[in-house]
């Protein structure tokens, strides 16, 4: 029992993280068809945009992860008017804007070195105190890690099923031009997403961070899971990516302590393949059928 | 005779670079119902689109009640109020009838009063308030095609486009279709009709545009068409 509560805790855990990391990523894939490369290198650059708040500002840690989820945001906006906007004028959008953005993150990165430095710093930003649960400890982190990660998806779920932006969000990314012919300004809809996308990935930097260590390559593992679970929910399906980010997180929290650390992430691929195998567009995507 | 809703002169427009419409010319006047005819493939859907903003307009202009709207963004053209339903629906087939019905209302001053308009297409469609929790992808065509006329009239006020309203229906669930288009223009709508089969609209058109290679080729009233059986012959092949 006190092992099974250990996993799902730790695993909730990592699944509540991964889940507003790939949230963003899969707005963003669903009404674009962009794969924004540079997702891991916001994510880091949110880590450390609370850290320096936190530590040369002295901002009140609250006051420092929205403001960094704030530039973020700002990042996404710039990456949509310097990258994605430009990029729609032309053929080939999809693997333009990918290699674009594979650039975008690796200038992000190398700024991030050398204004932070190589070395690991410990993310300020930390719940201290545990509960005990039978006669495991869970630190009050996890439990924070989770109620951030449980309000954002909520909020995200409103927007996108009660609101006017939501439904036109929505609509996008079911159908680009009947979402024009209802009057969506889709150009909009983009910089909006995009937006979002990089307010998410600042809180999933600082929340992976305050368990691990601040460092200027640390967003690659989190986006590599984050596109596993994009794929294994079907692209571009949000709700099914939330499912996926805790179901993954679960079980990567259950090989890691059946088999042993080494195995997790070779199970996680191994369960890929054969999800994919099984349901090529991904357990809850939806292939296009088109009635006349 | 009063200013038309919409004009379109010497309109020229295509895709990358090649031509599908030259020297197109159309008045739309208001509260009539015009028609466009045609055999496949010949501009029609296109004509729609570049009105809609959907396809850029090389040549020519194209006048709103005298404001010119080529070269605006679609968005910008909706909100002025020119509202296509498109050819095959592109319903959003993950939301329910519901959702698709509120998204035609996403224009400014539909929205405002999204509620009253509901019941206005509920009453027209009942069909939909029976379906309108499902999701849009799992309706039958004529419901689809219910679904996406709904939508557009969602959008309230102003020319209505519809890009082949009979398109894959079977002949009874056409007549139902056809019956709401005809209650739209007793009820004094301006209605842009582009439809293949000339046959369904010869009566009830108060004029027919016979739309050929990228120009109208033939203009006039149905009892005009009716008495030129070569031209039904050659270009609609009936």
């Amino acid at each position: 029992m006190d092992v099974f509560i250990q996993i799902v805790a730790s695993g909730l855990t990592l699944g509540a993280m991964y889940a507003v990391a790939t949230v963003g990523l899969s707005l963003v894939y669903g009404s674009l068809n962009m794969l924004n490369m540079a997702h891991g290198a916001i994510l880091t650059l949110g880590g450390y945009l609370c850290y320096a708040g936190i530590q040369h500002l002295g901002l009140h840690p609250a006051l420092a992860l929205a403001g960094a989820a704030a530039l973020c945001a700002v990042v996404g906006l710039l990456i949509y008017l310097g990258a994605a906007l430009p990029l729609l004028r032309a053929e080939g959008f999809e693997t333009n804007v990918f290699i674009a953005t594979i650039g975008i993150g690796s200038i992000l990165e190398n700024l991030m070195l050398r204004g932070f430095g190589p070395y690991p710093i410990p993310q300020p930003l930390a719940v201290p105190g545990h509960v005990v649960l039978g006669n495991v400890h869970v630190p009050l982190q996890n439990l924070f890690i989770l109620g951030v990660a449980v309000v954002l998806m909520s909020a995200v779920a409103f927007v996108l099923e009660r609101t006017r932006t939501g439904r036109a969000i929505r609509a996008t990314s079911m159908n680009r031009e009947a979402a024009q012919l209802m009057g969506v300004r889709v150009g909009r809809v983009y910089a909006q997403v995009l937006a979002v996308s990089g307010a998410l990935a600042a809180v999933s930097g600082v929340m992976i961070s305050s368990i691990a260590t601040l460092s200027p390559v640390m967003g690659g593992d989190p986006m590599l899971k984050a596109f596993i679970v994009c794929v294994v929910a079907g692209l571009g399906n949000v709700y099914g990516a939330v499912v996926a980010a805790i179901v993954l997180g679960l079980l990567e929290a259950a090989t890691q302590y059946i088999l042993g650390v080494r195995w997790s992430f070779a199970t996680l691929l191994l369960i890929v393949i054969l999800v994919l195998i099984w349901r090529p567009y991904g357990l809850f995507g939806r292939t296009q059928v088109v009635r006349l | 005779m009063a200013e038309p809703v919409l004009a379109i002169r010497d309109l020229a427009a295509g895709y990358d670079g090649r031509r599908v419409l030259d020297g197109v010319d159309l008045v739309v006047p208001a509260a009539r119902l015009t028609a466009i005819i045609g055999p496949n493939g010949h501009g029609k859907s296109t004509l729609l689109k570049a009105i809609s903003g959907l396809v850029r307009v090389s040549a020519g202009t194209i006048a709103l009640r005298g404001e010119r709207i080529d070269g605006l963004r679609p968005d910008q053209i909706v909100e002025r109020g020119v509202i296509q339903v498109p050819q095959g629906d592109l319903l959003f087939p993950g939301m329910t009838v519901l959702d698709n019905l509120l998204m035609g209302a996403y224009r400014q001053d539909a929205a405002r009063d999204a509620g009253a308009r509901l019941d206005m297409v509920f009453a027209l469609l009942p069909k939909l308030k029976e379906r309108r929790h499902q999701i849009a992808g799992t309706l039958s065509g004529g419901e689809r095609r219910m679904c996406g006329i709904g939508r557009g009239l969602m959008a309230g006020e102003g020319l209505l486009m519809l890009d082949e309203p009979s398109l894959g229906l079977a002949p009874i669930v056409i007549d139902q279709i056809y019956e709401v288009i005809f209650d739209l223009c007793a009820a004094g709508r301006t209605i842009l009709l582009v439809e293949e089969n000339a046959q369904r609209i010869t009566e009830r058109a108060d004029s027919i545009h016979l739309l050929d290679n990228g120009r109208f080729v033939w203009s006039g009233i149905g009892a005009e068409l009716m008495a030129r059986p070569e031209i039904i012959e050659a270009y609609l092949g009936a």
